[in-house]
């Protein structure tokens, strides 16, 4: 009778320790979940997207963890627990540097909007200065509708900005910076010209 | 101590058990199609090739529920076989898959660096030409904005963002079609059938005066810019020229800077004008002056408006914007002015082109 017990006792044992493990960890697979979305929300997927995918991809290994141990008769959640952990902590502190790349972005674009406002504004200056004469007069003209036309796509950049696409605001503002510049070239070199006929 | 004996040698027979099964490993082609899954997407597979890229993941997932379905068993019955072989063909696609990528990114690279050059090319053209129309700014407003939207593409070229580049092309295309609907607008004369019969009839006339009379004689040509000697009816050069800064108008009264239409005869050589060497033209003639006429009468004319004189052809550079005269390199004034005798005919037309011409010589051959 004694030995019945013991032994009744080891096997109540036995099970009891392999099922503490057991239950599945629903609460841990939903706040992992949702921590990635919060990452993604944050635009994640704009400033940090090689990171999103490996959460991700790490997400979904945790979830073949979840997955696995939930066919088993002897269930350990342990390790899927471990590992539901680990995304939700590495997406918190994804979304945590999100602001500060945005702002790194941002400050790029308004960096480069004033550099294409200062090209667009030394060629407007330089125009001021062309001699007017037969030889200038179409190409003052053609300069005058050009620069009238990077101030056209000059108010774009705040468009941009203002939507948040900050790379978009960068490329643009380069573009116009470059015009500009170009533009500015081709006015002094129509100065030199008049120069040198002189 | 009979039954303590048992339970200890019944633990350890369990414990040896566990110990003689060896759990088999996780091939190692599972991570291997993890990483190369990451490739692909690194790779913008969704966008090259979406339909198989989406076959792939399929494919992979049901590889990964197989995988599962393997670790969920006791070690000892764990088989990876098909399994692995399962990866290995994913592998497989998935480097197929990398190289068609290349291969569509090397395709649609070569395509936008070509379309953009044939762009750039567009845009120097009009702009060239933007150089004598009354009036062109609208045009070089939106040429200046597609300027800055073709940058941005070449920009998405050198960078190899090629999902970006057609959206930036097709920003481009829609500012240069707005900068062909307002030169339309600025060149309805040139497009009027009537209007282009007119121009060819006084060419064909001015060529066959010159064939008749083995005699030399001129036609310029306002759209392309060009003045062309006729010797007995056959060319002999072709010159570049400048106009007026109206110069594709047709001239009616002093001052508007147009440069006239019609036929015309030298009537003074000046070897010594201030454009280097000038052949005076006969302008205005009759059908000038009855144009002239009319517009006062219908008030498209100031009152106090003469009619004009003085269109010379002369020197002093083909690039020049004058008055309303035909400007030449003075080399060329050299040369027209040993092939030139007053009386020499000199027509001036718009354009030879049909129609359906000026629209393909405007488009650069753009359907």
């Amino acid at each position: 009778m004694k030995n019945a017990i013991k032994l009744l006792v080891l096997g109540v044992f036995v099970v009891s320790l392999f099922s503490s493990c057991a239950k599945q960890p629903t609460q841990e697979i939903n706040d992992a979940k949702a921590a990635v979305e919060a990452a993604t929300k944050e635009g994640a997927d704009v400033y940090a997207a090689d990171e999103l995918k490996k959460l991700n991809a790490d997400l979904t290994a945790a979830l073949d963890e979840v997955a696995t141990q939930d066919k088993k008769f002897f269930k350990k959640f342990t390790t899927a627990k471990e590992m539901l952990a680990k995304v939700k902590a590495d997406a918190e502190a994804l979304k945590a540097t999100i602001p500060a790349k945005k702002e790194a972005a941002k400050n790029a674009a308004l960096t480069a909007q004033q550099e294409a406002r200062a090209s667009l504004d030394e060629a407007k200056a330089l125009l001021e200065k062309a001699p007017r004469g037969k030889g200038t007069k179409a190409d003052i003209e053609a300069f005058t509708a050009d620069l009238k036309g990077l101030e056209d796509s000059f108010a774009e950049i705040q468009a941009a900005i203002d939507k948040e696409d900050y790379l978009g605001a960068s490329s643009k503002a380069a573009s116009i910076k470059e015009k500009a510049a170009s533009i500015s070239g081709q006015i002094q070199a129509a100065i030199e010209k008049v120069k040198g006929k002189k | 101590m009979k039954s303590r004996a048992l339970l200890l040698a019944a633990l350890a027979v369990l414990g040896a058990f566990l110990v003689a099964c060896k759990t088999p490993p996780v091939p190692a082609v599972v991570n291997q199609a993890i990483d190369q899954e990451k490739e692909l997407w690194r790779a913008e597979a969704a966008v090259y090739v979406p339909e198989e890229y989406r076959v792939y993941l399929s494919s992979l997932r049901l590889a990964r529920d197989k995988l599962i379905q393997q670790k969920a068993r006791f070690g000892w019955f764990r088989n990876y076989e098909e399994v692995e072989k399962d990866f290995r063909a994913i592998i497989e696609t998935g480097q197929a898959l990398l190289e068609k990528i290349e291969k569509e990114k090397a395709l649609r690279s070569s395509a936008g660096a070509a379309e953009v050059k044939a762009l750039r090319e567009q845009f120097e053209k009009i702009k060239n030409f933007t150089l004598t129309i009354r009036e062109a700014d609208d045009v070089r407003r939106s040429l200046t904005r597609g300027e800055v939207a073709l940058r941005e593409a070449e920009i998405c070229l050198e960078k190899q963002k090629l999902t970006e580049l057609s959206g930036k092309i097709r920003i481009v295309n829609i500012y240069l079609d707005q900068a062909h609907r307002f030169l339309f607008s600025l060149l309805a004369r040139y497009a009027d059938e009537d209007q282009i019969n007119l121009w060819r009839r006084w060419a064909e006339e001015t060529v066959a005066e010159s064939r008749e009379k083995r005699a030399t004689a001129l036609v310029i040509n306002k759209l392309e810019k060009t003045l062309t000697v006729y010797k007995a009816g056959k060319i002999a050069a072709t010159y570049n020229i400048g106009l007026g800064k109206y110069g594709l108008s047709d001239k009616l009264h002093a001052g508007d800077e147009a440069t006239p239409e019609g036929k015309y005869r030298v009537v003074r050589k000046n070897p010594q004008s201030r454009f280097y060497k000038a052949l005076l033209l006969d302008y205005p003639n009759e059908e000038d002056r009855q144009r002239f006429s009319l517009a006062k009468k219908q008030g498209l004319i100031p009152a106090n408006a003469g009619i004009g004189s003085l269109i010379e052809i002369h020197g002093g550079g083909e690039d020049s914007l004058t008055g309303g005269c035909i400007a030449v390199e003075d080399s060329v004034m050299d040369e027209l002015f040993l092939e030139v005798s007053v009386g020499t005919p000199v027509t001036i037309v718009g354009s030879l082109k049909s129609v359906a011409e000026l629209l393909t010589w405007l488009k650069g051959g753009r359907r």
